[in-house]
């Protein structure tokens, strides 16, 4: 489902991945770990084209991604939803909104798209919230309409980086549990974080990242 | 991905350029008024040009050259000269006046003062022909070409018509049409110019919002969409503003400033024209928002 062959990415003035070799199956659930600054981000952004490789080659859901144009990456990007680790939420618009943008960009009409954005807003357990503001949510309400606006379009891959980023262990573990439950119906799911208690027990490969080097590849 | 399409939806992009245009309002509102000040100095031009093309258009119809017969002609020297005039295919119409025709006319000019005319013993006034010529040869070097031609036919003394009228009515002619042309290129441009600034720094500041838009799927088409569209509605809300100021502005010159100065009463509107300004709004705010969407690398 996504495959890096040597991938090296650098920016002006530091080298964020270096050489990197790996292949994520088609419904795995993986985890990319290390601490702050090890290319994580890096590595996510690549796959959903926000970054471009310097050497390497990189294939998405069977797609060398090299011979994409500009016009062609919207529609791979299609095929990924992303959990930013900004959010990137629009301020002037509602949960609803929100996560019905995801849909709307792909052209599809009002009335389909309100049950598919409430069904996903009670999924993440927002639906009492579907009017309200980005400002007028809880950290960890945010972090669910991202995810929502990022699985409503039921893409084959969801990215999520730091998708539990500075919440409690509570609403943390709420999180993984959707993640899980997507993974279940069989998205590919792969989720950057530097949270060690996330990757207790989990029984999934882990990509160990440190200074751009994969350390172990967990396969 | 089931149910998911990749048509644009229309009622949705223009809803985001309606939401745009009110989120914006103070920036929208000071471009459409720019828009329609230019659009109203350009319809004032164009007025003027236009005002002064009926009235240099009017003028050959009234353009009269008068040719002078020598003196002591017998009548059918008279004739032969007469349609020796006619013969030129130029001439549209020649009308004869003798010299007691003439005198009669100055007679009836002068009406009270006539006495001054009764000591003459003997008519001074020469017979002459009033020559009018086709349209197309009104213009200076024209007619004194044709003037040249009638001094050769027999029995003429002399060719007479407005030259420095002629040359001067030209030279405001074509004045006016250059400087004319040159105002509305210039505020062409320059309306232009305000719809792609305005577009532009609407972008700007939506920046982040489109880079959001990008990540998740969005086409080109998707984000520049609304941009268009509110260009136009800007350049449209533009031209109105200056339909209706034109509408005020005539009647604030036909009936209030009309009564003051005269020669407005005369002059003539172009309604007809009047009414493509919001056309013409809606298309300097297209064609600025696709320039600078066309420019903008996102
Ligand atoms: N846009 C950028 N410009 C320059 N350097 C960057 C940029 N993004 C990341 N970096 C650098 O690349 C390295 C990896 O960053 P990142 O992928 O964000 O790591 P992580 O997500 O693991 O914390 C860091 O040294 C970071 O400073
Ligand atoms: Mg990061």
């Amino acid at each position: 489902m996504i495959e890096f062959h040597g991938v090296t990415k650098a920016y002006e003035n530091s080298t964020a991945l270096r050489n990197l070799s790996f292949l994520i199956e088609k419904g795995e659930m993986v985890f990319i770990t290390g601490p702050s600054g090890a290319g994580k981000s890096t590595m996510l952004k690549l796959m959903y084209m926000a970054e471009r490789p310097d050497e390497g080659r990189i294939v998405i859901n069977g797609t060398e991604i090299e011979t994409l144009g500009d016009s062609d990456i919207p529609y791979l990007r299609r095929n990924i939803g992303v959990v930013f680790q900004d959010f990137r939420l629009l301020p002037r618009k509602t949960a609803f909104d929100n996560v019905a943008l995801a849909l709307r960009i792909r052209g599809m009409g009002e009335s389909d798209i309100k049950p598919l954005v409430n069904e996903t807003l009670k999924m993440v357990n927002l639906r009492h919230k579907t009017d309200s503001l980005p400002a007028a949510l809880s950290g960890g309400e945010q972090q669910r309409v991202v995810i929502a606006r990022a699985i409503v379009s039921e893409p084959a891959i969801v990215l999520a980086d730091e998708p539990t980023g500075n919440l409690d262990p509570d609403t943390s573990s709420g999180i993984m549990r959707i993640l899980k439950e997507i993974n279940a119906r069989g998205t590919t799911i792969v989720i950057a974080t530097h949270n060690r208690e996330l990757l207790k027990d989990t029984g999934r490969r882990i990509l160990r990242l440190d200074g751009g080097n994969l350390l172990e590849r967990g396969d | 991905m089931k149910g998911v399409t990749d048509r644009m939806s229309a009622p949705y992009t223009f809803k985001l350029a309606m939401d745009s245009l009110w989120k914006e309002k103070w920036i929208n509102l000071l471009s459409a008024l720019t828009i329609a000040t230019g659009l109203l100095l350009m319809a004032v031009a164009l007025s003027v040009l236009y005002n002064i093309q009926i009235a240099t258009r009017k003028l050959p119809e009234r353009f009269v050259i008068t040719v002078f017969l020598k003196e002591g002609l017998t009548e059918e020297k008279i004739r032969d000269a007469v349609s020796g005039i006619k013969a030129n295919p130029k001439v549209k119409s020649a009308k004869y006046i003798s010299k007691d025709a003439a005198m009669k006319e100055l007679k009836a000019l002068m009406k009270d003062s006539d006495y001054i005319l009764e000591g003459l013993d003997e008519n001074p006034l020469p017979a002459s022909v009033e020559v009018g010529i086709n349209k197309e040869a009104v213009s200076e070097p024209s007619v004194r070409a044709f003037s040249d031609e009638l001094r050769a036919i027999e029995g003429i003394e002399d060719v007479s018509y407005g030259e420095k009228l002629l040359s001067s009515i030209q030279a405001i002619k074509s004045g006016a049409e250059g400087i004319g042309a040159l105002v509305i290129i210039i505020l062409s441009a320059g309306i232009t110019f305000v719809c792609y600034s305005t577009v532009k720094i609407l972008f700007y500041r939506k920046k982040d919002e489109i880079e959001t838009l990008q990540l998740l799927g969005a086409t080109k088409g998707f984000i520049r969409a609304p941009f268009v569209l509110e260009g136009g509605l800007i350049g449209l809300a533009g031209g109105l503003a200056a339909l209706s100021g034109i509408a005020g502005l005539k009647y604030l010159i036909s009936i209030k400033l009309a009564s003051l100065v005269p020669v407005l009463q005369s002059f003539a509107y172009p309604s007809a024209v009047a009414v493509y300004l919001p056309v013409a709004g809606l298309f300097v705010g297209l064609l600025g928002a696709l320039i600078a969407i066309g420019r903008l690398r996102f």
